[in-house]
């Protein structure tokens, strides 16, 4: 291979003559050195890493690199040969088919990082060794060029005349401006939502508010809409309840999810205690039963980690913890709201109901919330 | 302390005053002096023994006597005697029946060797044979949820239809502490959930049944009997005994937060260290 | 007559010539092959990022064809059967059918997953690499702030992405996102009414979100790479200071044949990286989540990484509401300063450093040659100040794990990283600034005395010296004479000046050639070196 020790013209390219690239005597490295050094590059060195043509050492490379390409092509076969016939289908338990990703994956894998080496060492090994030097060519452009530049689009601003024509430059104003809006209007108008538009905003309201349920009490219901009944929750023990309305469970009424807790007797005196000396919270129990908002009011996560002995409620999402024998007040974590409380109460025919809706804002806080 | 011999003349003595009975009578004479000498025998014997008057009026079945014994080798201390409880230590067990003996000591919770947040599931201390005795015992001097007898999961040969009902149970009810991997989940102040994924089925059906630690009570009015099977069902079936069809780890499906350590931890460095490679020296 | 015999070894010449002809392409192609990089490992960090950025465009147009943005109910009856007769949304079911009922579908969507990590992972690795070496000064200021943009766009690609599945998981974080928008002040209800199309969650955030997803936000990214890399050709990249290279001077290989093959070899690694990651690791098992229900949660319910940091600053910030008492009580809710007002600085501050820093050091030259990170200790130490705040913060973001599996109190938890957040990046500066100016200190001294080289002689009055071994020229007496700092690295140890060949032959060193000595700065660059502030040797 070519070896180059350009000493003269140590700096830049430029010093040497120019080399007639048409001349056939020319070799063609001669020729790619002349184009180099027209891009302002010089090429310090540029060697082959093998001192002899076909080498041990370079043979050895060459094998590897082969080897490489092979092992490349066998793992793409893997993966079409496994992609085909290994049974895929889902199967509960433990059975072949839940490799078939993992099969596909290491195959491909190997596939392609034997590829990357094949090429990277071909890049590395076998291509010869080069330092050149390319002049950056960071000096701005001239002071001719600026100025003349600088002239052209003052001049075009001048031809316009805009400044000269006060009259077209009030008209540009007021004809483009209504353009601009309409591309705007549609974005607006159309996306732009009113969230206090309807007459019971639901910012405000969930679905246990008697009024979306034809003025009669909301029934508190689990996820399948049966009714409960206070022998339903043992004491110690909660249970998630839904408004009990058409679509009460599912997410059409995502502020709703209430967490119903039997307490026992003991915390269930400190909970009446708290609720009843609060100005909004009076008589929300029923008996040992409460029930407080399962969303969270700092990022509306459903705080629901309930743990019995503490009566404390966690919300995973931030780690907000509620004292449940305490209005539920927001005793760690960065929720600065309590929970609000559903109030209870007991039909004619023994089920759980909201005696109203909640009497604070359910859900995460913001900027109107009274 | 027999008195046979003298109860037994004196009964002659009062027999002679009167004229000879026939040779039947007679007979039968000796039966009921034997049945009666029995009584008064009995009733000596109850009067001249105080300790029996405290021994409960109720018997314990053997198996719940060896209970006891256990019991009041290594449970005495903090739950008291006849787990009444003892103040500061441990709470009492009446009313808390056998299915909280069976989560408690079956995981090795029970005993406890310190006071702490939350007692630490352990390798258990008692066999099975055992648990099932203070268990037995437990529930014999106060009561309270057991384990219902037969199968405690459903069959999904037969009943296809459990696994997906025990999804969306285990969703509503269990996910938010033990997360949906069912690898457990973190509590306020050093208390957790734990993973459920060595959890037998017994155990979990225990736990839901009694709400033990800081859990809350699943009784069978909120969860029942069949709901707690499907629940227990998805548990074993989906999250224990299913290999995760996404690979060879499942990286303990604890979520992005192991998913974002493994990139840094595998991808950017093997890649640095190609990158290193490729810009070796040469 | 006779056919022209037709010569195979003259088509390429005539198809060029042809194509030359029309589109005059010899001359700029001439210089694009002949362009010339600098060659360091580092400089290979953002192209983990281009590469990823291809391979989520690959993966992600499969997953398009199977993918339905609805959020129509239907109730699922496909192969898994842990969700058969689950009502859910057609989001989901898709994504059901895509895992489970396409021939590799779960894999294309672990390797789009793991492709979208990768992406945000090294776009914050090449970031710090650029932030520490200097390579943002003058002249590429814009390409900076085009960088950060990048990341913030690859956040909300990411966020988007993590919700389109409408899973459990992803419902609660666009629940959390909704809370987000709720928070801020006057026009926070508007806001999340507007996107939500009404009250959370409405019907039609997917269909909103998947557009955002595939078409906005990947043009977004796609135009800004293409002005980012425009601007790395344009400018020419920048080098580390050497023998021989200069401010006015790239040194490196052509772009043909060895830099471009270089290249393509590293694409085809990443891709074998993504492809076997994939394969080894489940990445969200999306059907153990279940189909988003307002009322379900897991415990550590968590964003991808690029988004903890946010999640736990959330976390972290403690409970200040501010109430302000006109009419019926107006709240700005403490989620609005983490979540809002912190991603904002944290994703637009950055973009204006370059200037802040050449402001306080009124520099307004051009800077091709990068600083080591220790030549620049007051940017090292910010740098490592706010690497560090991030670094809590994304830890506080998986505080809830870290505390569960190695039995932490999660109160404690909080705490620490408040505390952390706090404290740790101020003692991160401290110490970063002390490092950098004792491995200056150390540069200057072996610079000035030569390297240690073990060699222990007694002199004849008694003392015990050790020997060093010059770096350069001596003095009359034998004394080296101190050379210049030159801003690149100084050997410190006898091999490295050729004393013993290297321990490790054929990875980092060519098997062929011994290495020969790494250049040592005792070769004087071209250019005289930059004036510099003198540190005088602590002897």
């Amino acid at each position: 291979m070519t070896v180059v020790q350009d000493n003269h013209g140590h700096g830049h390219g430029h010093e040497t003559e120019p080399v007639d690239v048409q001349d056939p005597r020319l070799s063609r490295f001669e020729i790619i050195k002349e184009g180099a050094r027209r891009d302002d590059i010089e090429i310090v060195t540029y060697e082959s890493q093998f001192p002899t043509a076909n080498s041990k050492a370079e043979k050895r490379v060459v094998r590897s690199i082969a080897l490489l390409f092979l092992l490349s092509g066998a793992g793409a076969l893997v993966f079409l040969i496994a992609y085909i016939w290994w049974p895929w289908e889902y199967e509960l338990g433990h059975s072949i088919n839940d490799y078939y990703t993992a099969v596909l994956g290491i195959s491909l894998g190997i596939s392609l990082l034997s590829l990357g080496f094949a090429i990277l060492s071909w890049a590395k090994k076998l291509l010869p060794h080069e330092v050149s030097i390319q002049d950056r060519h960071n000096t701005p452009s001239s002071d001719d060029d600026r100025l003349i530049t600088g002239q052209t689009m003052a001049y075009m601003v001048d031809e316009l005349g805009v400044q000269r024509r006060p009259l077209l430059k009030g008209a540009i104003g007021l004809g483009l401006a209504p353009l601009g809006l309409v591309a705007a209007a549609p974005l607006i108008g159309g996306l732009i939502e009113n969230p206090h538009k309807d007459a019971q905003p639901e910012l405000f309201h969930t679905g246990f508010d008697p009024v979306a349920n034809d003025g009669k009490l909301v029934r508190l219901t689990r996820a399948d809409g049966t009714p409960i009944r206070p022998s339903d929750v043992s004491v110690g023990g909660q249970i998630t309840v839904f408004p009990g309305i058409p679509h009460g469970a599912t997410n059409e009424y995502a502020d709703s999810p209430t967490l119903l807790i039997h307490l026992r007797d003991t915390d269930a005196a400190a909970a009446r205690q708290a609720t009843d000396t609060d100005k909004r919270n009076q008589g929300v129990m029923w008996g040992n039963y409460v029930a407080y908002s399962k969303i969270c009011t700092h990022a509306g996560c459903p705080a629901s980690l309930y743990e019995q002995q503490t009566n404390r409620l966690l919300c995973p999402c931030h780690q907000s913890q509620f004292l449940i024998t305490d209005n539920a007040r927001p005793i760690f974590g960065p929720a600065s709201r309590r929970l609000p409380a559903l109030p209870l109460s007991v039909d004619e025919e023994g089920f759980f109901v909201a005696g109203s809706d909640y009497r604070e804002t359910v859900g995460p806080d913001f900027w109107e919330r009274p | 302390m027999t008195s046979d011999p003298h109860g037994g003349r004196r009964f002659r003595v009062f027999a002679r005053k009167r004229s000879a009975p026939s040779r039947a009578r007679r007979r039968l004479g000796a039966a009921v002096r034997m049945i009666a000498a029995l009584a008064m025998a009995g009733g000596v014997y109850a009067g001249f023994t105080p300790n029996a008057a405290a021994e409960d009026d109720r018997t314990l079945s053997s198996s719940a006597a060896e209970g006891k014994a256990l019991f009041d080798n290594s449970c005495i201390t903090c739950h008291g005697r006849d787990a009444q409880g003892v103040t500061d230590r441990g709470p009492s067990l009446i009313g808390v029946g056998s299915a909280a003996v069976e989560f408690q000591v079956g995981t090795g919770r029970m005993p406890m060797t310190r006071q702490e947040a939350q007692a630490e599931k352990k390798p258990p201390q008692f066999d099975e044979a055992q648990t099932k005795q203070i268990g037995q015992y437990i529930q014999e001097i106060g009561g309270g949820p057991q384990l219902p007898s037969g199968e405690l999961s459903d069959n999904l040969a037969t009943k296809p239809e459990a696994l997906a009902r025990g999804g969306e149970l285990f969703r509503v009810n269990c996910s938010s502490c033990h997360g949906f991997g069912g690898g457990g989940g973190a509590l306020s102040s050093g208390k957790y959930a734990p993973g459920l994924h060595t959890a037998t089925e017994e155990q979990i059906y225990a736990a839901m049944l009694t709400g033990p630690q800081n859990m809350p009570v699943f009784g069978d009015n909120e969860l029942s009997p069949d709901e707690k099977r499907e629940v227990i069902t998805y548990v074993t079936q989906q999250l224990q005994q299913d290999k995760d069809p996404g690979g060879i780890f499942n990286l303990g499906r604890y979520g992005p937060v192991t998913e974002g350590l493994a990139i840094f931890v595998i991808g950017i460095t093997i890649l640095v260290f190609v990158a290193l490679w490729i810009a070796g020296k040469s | 007559m006779k056919r022209r015999k037709f010569d195979v070894t003259q088509v390429p010449a005539n198809v060029g010539k042809g194509l030359d002809d029309r589109y005059k392409a010899a001359t700029p192609l001439r210089g694009l092959l002949n362009k010339v990089f600098p060659d360091h490992w580092s400089f290979l960090l953002g192209e983990i990022a281009l590469f990823s950025f291809i391979i989520l465009l690959l993966t992600g147009v499969f997953l398009t064809l199977f993918f339905d943005p609805s959020m129509k109910e239907v109730a699922y009856e496909g192969a898994y059967p842990g969700l058969r007769g689950v009502e859910m949304s057609a989001a989901y079911e898709s994504s059901l059918h895509l895992s489970f009922e396409v021939r590799g579908g779960l894999f294309m969507r672990q390797m789009h997953h793991w492709a979208a990590l990768l992406f945000m992972a090294s776009i914050v690795v090449h970031m710090a690499r650029i932030f520490f070496t200097g390579a943002f000064r003058k002249p590429r200021e814009a390409n900076w702030a085009i960088g950060v943009a990048l990341f913030l766009l690859g956040f909300l690609a990411g966020f988007t992405g993590y919700s389109l599945p409408d899973d459990g998981l992803s419902g609660t974080g666009l629940r959390i996102a909704s809370a987000i928008m709720l928070s801020i002040p006057v026009a926070g209800t508007w806001i999340s009414a507007s996107i939500f199309g009404g009250e959370f969650p409405g019907e039609l955030i997917i269909g909103r979100f998947y557009i955002a997803h595939v078409l906005l936000i990947p043009g977004g990214l796609l135009a800004l790479i293409s002005v980012h890399l425009g601007l790395v050709f344009a400018q020419k990249h920048t080098q580390w200071p050497g023998p021989g290279r200069t401010n006015n001077n790239v040194v490196g290989e052509r772009m043909f044949p060895r830099y471009a093959l270089k290249q393509g070899g590293f694409f085809m690694a990443v891709f074998g990286v993504v492809a076997f990651m994939a394969g080894m690791f489940q990445i969200n098992p999306i059907w153990l989540f279940g189909p988003y229900r307002a009322s379900e949660v897991s415990s550590a319910s968590q964003p991808d990484w690029y988004v903890m940091f946010m999640d736990g600053l959330v976390r972290l910030m403690p409970a200040w509401q501010i109430t302000l008492p006109i009419g019926d009580g107006y709240s700005i809710p403490p989620l609005f300063w983490p979540a809002v007002v912190g991603l904002g600085a944290l994703t637009t501050v950055p973009m204006a450093y370059p200037f802040m820093e050449a402001r306080r050091l009124k520099d307004k030259r051009s800077h091709h040659l990068l600083q080591r990170p220790r030549d620049a200790p007051e940017r090292t130490g910010l740098g490592a100040m706010a690497f560090t705040f991030f670094i809590v913060a994304t830890l506080s973001g998986g505080n809830d794990v870290i505390a569960d599996k190695f039995h932490i109190s999660l109160n404690a938890m909080t705490w620490a990283g408040r505390i952390g957040l706090v404290i740790l990046p101020p003692l991160a500066y401290f110490i970063a600034v002390r490092i950098c100016l004792g491995l200056q200190q150390h540069d200057r001294e072996v610079l000035a005395h030569g390297v240690e080289t073990g060699i222990i002689k007694r002199l004849p009055d008694g003392r015990f010296v050790e020997v060093h071994q010059p770096l350069g020229p001596v003095d009359d007496h034998g004394h080296p004479i101190p050379l210049d700092y030159a801003g690149w690295v100084v050997p410190k140890k006898m091999n490295r000046v050729g004393a013993l060949a290297p321990a490790v032959k054929g990875f980092f060193f060519p098997v062929e050639k011994p290495a020969e000595a790494p250049v040592s700065p005792a070769v004087p660059p071209v250019s005289a070196p930059e004036k510099r502030e003198e540190i005088t040797s602590g002897r």
